[in-house]
């Protein structure tokens, strides 16, 4: 009996490698190998030669150099950390009320999906492309800029004010208007996300909705016990991306572009990121941890 | 948290009877935030039919005065002449996007199966080192990424593009995260039917996750679509749309208008295919026919 169960397992895992192995070979030879080169070049030192270029071991210096001797690296590092911990709460509750919302029926639903989804193709390569030189591109941004922060500089002055004079917690006003002024920038770092949760939406039964109201639960009741368990997994997957996402453009990002290809200086680069990357990986893995056991599974 | 789940709660109710409030309230949610985001669309739209003199008007006026088709026909005067066939660019561009996107969802699908479905050994290693490797920055692996196509003696094919996006760890990401929530009855009920995993693969699993592989699509549709060929493609009977569009812009002022009607151009297909494919999506229901 217990023979057959371990062959049938054999077989089951066999057959996964099967399915697995046409993408893993090009994910270890063009993305795993790459990652690998390049903490072989944070602990050495590159030079360009007439015949390539060289490298040689130095240990830890290029990290040692970042965090000592680099003047703006240690800023630059914990400001992106503390931007990602503000945004990326609203990003997730902007985008799950955002889907909620272009998840019901009603008329010119696939615009309204299409217009929320706009910030992601306008900032993507199709349009950068056509940046040089450029002059609607740049009152383009700027125009954005203004509006966003305009809007945002009146609102949050006022909310201050309002809330500090009801006497509400200090560091809490200071977290809202805070996040009010990054209203633009959460609006238009959210599109994949409510594309996500939309996805997820969609995949829940309705017949779950119809017992639940047969049954005389309350729509509030079936947002909580219904879509918000259902979508769970899903929070948990937005939330990765979205510290993903955040990490992948910002300034830190620019700070190791820049030192790589302006300075060439590709092996403190190197360490920078590599710094980097423990830093997201250390916070991921934490609210890995603290989310991962909260996540609901139909099975 | 309250004020969403009333919003959401919107939905359940409305089918018996929609309240006015609501609607008033979600049509007004929907009109600032949409407001925000149409608008860079919007400024583009009038841009590409502004004539020159409307074009470097100070102070910028939003909407356009005296449309005119001339930006269009500047570009298409523009393209006829360039020295590779304006063709062959496109061509470029939805040969690369075509391939790639198909592919990727195809073997990224294929792989999230077995990760998320199947136990297996280092079935949880691998998949933290996906995750570990979808937050790498790129710029760190551009030169030993290059180096490694380099080696493979892809620089300057269309390999040099397309592989690399077949490889890319996000999608494979998304696609175990969203074939995690299929109840694992709905394949032991095929596999005591007799469906070989191949079947289980096509018949169940990939119709469940249709939302999820759709938006895969328009994701990677997206990225590409916007590639122009960078350090990896140099031969100009290579080079991608998007590449001669910004080679076009380039050319400066005097080019203000071509460049304001090739950025629409370039915008309008991905929203299209967005378009397009959202409504495809319809309701899945992984979990009707379920009986616990």
């Amino acid at each position: 009996m217990i023979k057959v169960r371990l062959t049938q397992e054999q077989k089951k895992g066999r057959m996964g490698v099967l399915f697995l192995a046409p993408w893993l070979i090009g994910f270890l030879l063009l993305f795993a190998l790459p990652i690998v080169e390049s903490l072989k070049y944070s602990l050495s030192q590159l030079e360009l030669t007439a015949e390539g270029m060289s490298l040689h071991f130095i240990g830890l210096e290029n990290f040692k150099t970042a965090f000592l001797e680099h003047p703006a690296y240690n800023r630059i590092l914990t400001e992106s950390i503390v931007d990602m911990l503000v945004n990326v709460p609203l990003i997730i509750f902007f985008s799950l009320f955002s889907a909620t919302l272009l998840n019901q029926k009603f008329r010119f639903r696939g615009l309204a999906r299409a217009i929320f989804f706009l910030p992601v193709i306008l900032a993507s390569g199709a349009l950068l492309g056509v940046e040089g030189g450029d002059i609607m591109q740049s009152v383009m941004q700027s125009a954005n800029s203004e509006q966003g922060g305009n809007l945002s500089l009146l609102q949050s002055f006022e909310l201050e004010r309002m809330l500090i004079q009801s006497g509400a917690n200090e560091s809490v006003v200071a977290y809202l208007t805070d996040a009010v002024n990054r209203i633009y920038e959460i609006i238009s770092r959210s599109g994949v996300q409510i594309l996500i949760f939309l996805a997820g939406l969609q995949s829940i039964s309705p017949s779950l909705y119809e017992a639940a109201r047969i049954e005389g639960a309350t729509g509030y009741e079936a947002f909580w016990k219904i879509t918000f368990p259902v979508i769970s997994p899903l929070i948990l997957t937005n939330l990765i991306y979205s510290i993903i996402d955040a990490f992948s453009s910002n300034k830190m990002t620019r700070l190791i572009q820049e030192t790589a290809f302006k300075t060439f200086d590709f092996g403190l680069s190197s360490a920078m990121s590599w710094i980097y990357f423990m830093c997201i990986s250390v916070i991921l893995f934490i609210l890995y941890m603290l989310i991962a056991r909260k996540v609901f599974y139909y099975d | 948290m309250r004020f969403v789940a009333r919003l959401a709660s919107l939905r359940l109710q409305s089918k018996v009877n929609r309240s006015v409030w609501g609607d008033l309230l979600l049509f007004l949610f929907l009109a600032v935030f949409g407001a925000f985001m149409a608008l860079p669309l919007v400024y583009s739209i009038n841009n590409a039919f502004k004539p020159l003199d409307e074009l470097f008007l100070f102070p910028p006026r939003f909407f356009v005065r005296n449309p005119t088709m001339s930006n269009f026909t500047d570009l298409f005067h523009l393209l006829s002449n360039s020295w590779v066939p304006f063709l062959r660019y496109a061509f470029n561009t939805v040969f690369i996007t075509a391939v790639g996107t198909i592919g990727h969802v195809l073997l990224a699908s294929a792989a999230a199966f077995p990760l998320a479905k199947h136990k297996f050994r280092g079935n949880k290693i691998l998949f933290s080192v996906i995750v570990l490797a979808l937050m790498f920055s790129p710029h760190v692996t551009a030169i030993p990424n290059y180096m490694v196509i380099g080696q493979l003696g892809w620089i300057d094919t269309y390999s040099a593009i397309i592989i690399p996006a077949f490889a890319f760890p996000l999608g494979l990401y998304l696609m175990k995260q969203f074939m995690e929530q299929i109840p694992d009855a709905l394949m032991e009920a095929a596999k005591i039917d007799g469906a070989s995993e191949y079947r289980i693969f096509w018949t169940i699993v990939m119709p469940l996750v249709k939302p999820a592989w759709l938006t895969l699509t328009i994701l990677l549709f997206q990225i590409l679509w916007g590639t122009d060929g960078g350090t990896m493609i140099y031969s100009e009977k290579l080079k991608t749309l998007n590449y001669a569009l910004g080679q076009i812009v380039s050319g400066g002022i005097a080019r203000a208008g071509a460049g304001a009607a090739v950025a629409l151009l370039l915008m309008s297909v991905p929203i299209l295919l967005f378009v397009f494919t959202q409504s495809k999506i319809i309701q899945t229901m992984a979990t009707s026919g379920m009986k616990e």
